[in-house]
């Protein structure tokens, strides 16, 4: 067991912080963060701080018609899709590295498919070292280049990887779009009415998922990662594109640190509170039915 | 009324204050014996183990009317590069800078016809709508903190803002609520502090040594007219190279940069309010909707509270990971 710190006396550090706001505000420079302050203390218990809310905004031109006939991976748009998103990841490392952040966390990533475009925005908090320290062999980034990392785990799960001994490298994603061929007139109309697989839209899935996941890890393997984690998987058809089936997947690159994996030794923990016999506000009005 | 020293969001320009106007039903009851309060059970027990003593649940109102477009402080069309201000971070942040009106861009016709299908495209910030949506979100939040002060508090937790549009486009409402409280054991506040946070949150912030100073928001609104080769890469069209807007395949760079530069106005709309303060749990929000034929409004609206470091940070114990048995 370790010993609980002592317990803070809140309404006297209330007060001192409202007596506080009378003087003027401490040097420093202002900075912004949509970080909880739960996510905050994370960060500073591992030794890292929020610097600046930044974001990157790329949007990707598609062809007109790209989408309905032909066979085989739909190039121009798994290509607008790989642009935005390197685009945008671009932007954000170097409003990253502007705002003296040495990596983002907590990345949200929209992306946005459409027939004729493709747009991704993202954002997230730079962060650093407290104290802005030197950047450390076990900063997360990418060996000597001067790349912040990037990644979409939260805090908190940043806070977890550091310990386990893990640092993230950048978001890796890829993603392709396939053709889903036509059937045949005779082959549409023999199957109609029955329970038939569709292979066509089966076959078109698998070829996207392998091309998309490929993508992916070769983009993991090019900023110096050995694995991705957290992968998010976006797949099916496309509500413009009746032949046509997506795949595209991102996630966080990672390698182990110097120092090896860390083993967490979890503490295992028992609630005290009994589901049967909580505590419910409803139980108590007057029209509540009797159980 | 609000004190000049008061924090928060940014007055109205003079003249669209009133003197005194709480209404006096309001003061009446906000005088009363009882109290109201928007806090959860937890969030009250939380406030009250921290010496905040909740008196009112306060609130303020503001509907205002956009007015409509003027070319008045825009500055010249096609002026090439956005403006860049001083003193302020990125390229875009020509905002409110005197003569130039704040951040524009053109994009020429790449085609050298004149026809109703060839045009140029423009980005520009409306300077005008932020000006109204901060004088609305403002006079709110002063009514808000006129209520406060007449029931004797030092400070509104909890506060939850809401901006919705009142059928036409050119028409919201401003409501912001929250609990005035008062601080335990201290004396009249010279200035009246307001946070999003209220319960445990609240007290971890104070805990790891910062003091909510006020919420602090913030709208940007870039109105894009597309070029016609803009329009043509948006329709799925081709184009005929980067330098007059994109190709296909390529990226469109003038709702790119009307992308970019409305997120980064926003986050130096909320700065110029920070002052050496940093902004805590911010909230991005972007919408867009058509505007007009073939143009687009994009809107990026940044909220959070502004907060002040008070004592050295104590930085706690490398958390234990914890995994339950049910």
């Amino acid at each position: 067991m370790t010993a609980s710190p002592p317990p803070v006396d809140l309404a006297s550090e209330v007060r001192r912080g409202v007596a506080a706001l009378a003087g003027p505000p401490p040097p420093g420079r202002g900075g912004t963060s949509d970080l909880s302050i739960d996510e905050a203390l994370l960060l500073h218990s591992v030794g890292w701080e929020p610097v600046e809310l930044v974001s990157g905004v790329s949007v990707v031109s598609v062809p007109w018609g790209v989408w309905s006939w032909g066979q085989g991976e739909i190039g121009a748009a798994s290509g607008a899709h790989a642009s935005a998103m390197g685009s945008a990841a671009g932007r954000m490392a170097e409003e990253c590295t502007s705002a003296g952040g040495q990596g983002v966390v907590g990345v949200r990533v929209e992306v946005g498919i459409w027939p004729t475009h493709v747009d991704v925005a993202l954002v997230g908090t730079a962060v650093r070292p407290v104290g802005n320290g030197p950047r450390t062999a076990d900063a997360g980034h990418r060996g000597s280049t001067p790349t912040p990392f990037m990644s979409d785990l939260s805090a908190r799960d940043f806070c977890l990887l550091h310990g386990a001994g893990w640092r993230p490298l950048g978001l890796a994603f890829g993603s392709s779009f396939v053709y889903a061929p036509r059937r045949t007139v005779s082959m549409a109309l023999g199957q109609a009415g029955q329970n038939v697989e569709l292979t066509n839209f089966t076959e078109a899935m698998y070829q996207a998922r392998e091309l998309a996941m490929e993508r992916m890890q070769r983009a993991a393997i090019s900023l110096g990662g050995t694995g991705v984690v957290a992968v998010v998987m976006r797949q099916g058809p496309m509500s413009f594109a009746t032949h046509a089936v997506g795949f595209t997947a991102w996630g966080t690159a990672v390698r182990l640190g110097p120092e090896g994996h860390r083993h967490l030794e979890p503490q295992v923990v028992v609630s005290l509170d009994d589901a049967r016999v909580a505590f419910q506000a409803s139980a108590l009005r007057a029209d509540a039915a009797p159980e | 009324m609000a004190g000049p020293d008061d924090s928060g969001p940014p007055l109205p320009p003079d003249g669209d204050v009133q003197a005194n106007e709480l209404p006096e039903a309001a003061g009446r009851r906000l005088s009363g014996q009882t109290w109201s309060s928007a806090l959860t059970v937890a969030d009250l027990a939380a406030c009250e183990a921290m010496g905040l003593r909740p008196v009112a649940l306060v609130q303020g109102f503001c509907v205002m009317q956009w007015g409509f477009y003027t070319m008045a402080g825009a500055g010249s069309w096609g002026s090439g590069p956005p403006s860049q201000a001083t003193g302020a971070a990125g390229p875009y942040a020509g905002r409110n800078s005197g003569a130039s009106g704040g951040y524009q861009e053109s994009w020429p016709c790449p085609h050298g016809i004149a026809s109703l299908d060839h045009r140029w495209g423009y980005n520009l910030e409306q300077s005008w709508v932020e000006a109204a949506w901060s004088q609305g979100f403002g006079s709110a939040y002063r009514r808000m903190v006129d209520e406060a002060r007449e029931a004797g508090a030092h400070g509104i937790v909890g506060v939850v803002d809401r901006a919705e549009y009142l059928g036409e486009q050119s028409v919201v409402e401003f409501h912001l609520s929250g609990t005035a409280v008062m601080v335990d054991g201290t004396g009249p506040a010279p200035t009246l502090w307001s946070t999003y946070l209220a319960g445990q949150r609240l007290g971890k912030l104070f805990e790891a040594g910062f003091v909510p100073v006020s919420v602090a928001a913030a709208m940007a609104s870039v109105q894009m007219w597309p070029n016609c080769q803009t329009e043509y890469l948006m329709n799925g069209g081709i184009g005929i190279g980067p330098m007059w807007g994109g190709s296909a395949g390529g990226e469109i760079t003038q709702v790119t940069r009307a992308e970019t530069a409305v997120r980064h106005l926003a986050r130096s709309a909320v700065r110029a309010q920070l002052g050496l303060d940093t902004l805590h749990g911010a909230s991005f929000a972007v919408s867009r909707r058509q505007s007009g034929t073939g143009g687009h409004v994009i809107e990026c609206t940044l909220r959070g509270t502004r907060v002040r470091r008070f004592k050295d940070f104590d930085p706690l114990p490398a958390p234990r990971p914890t995994v339950p048995l049910s």
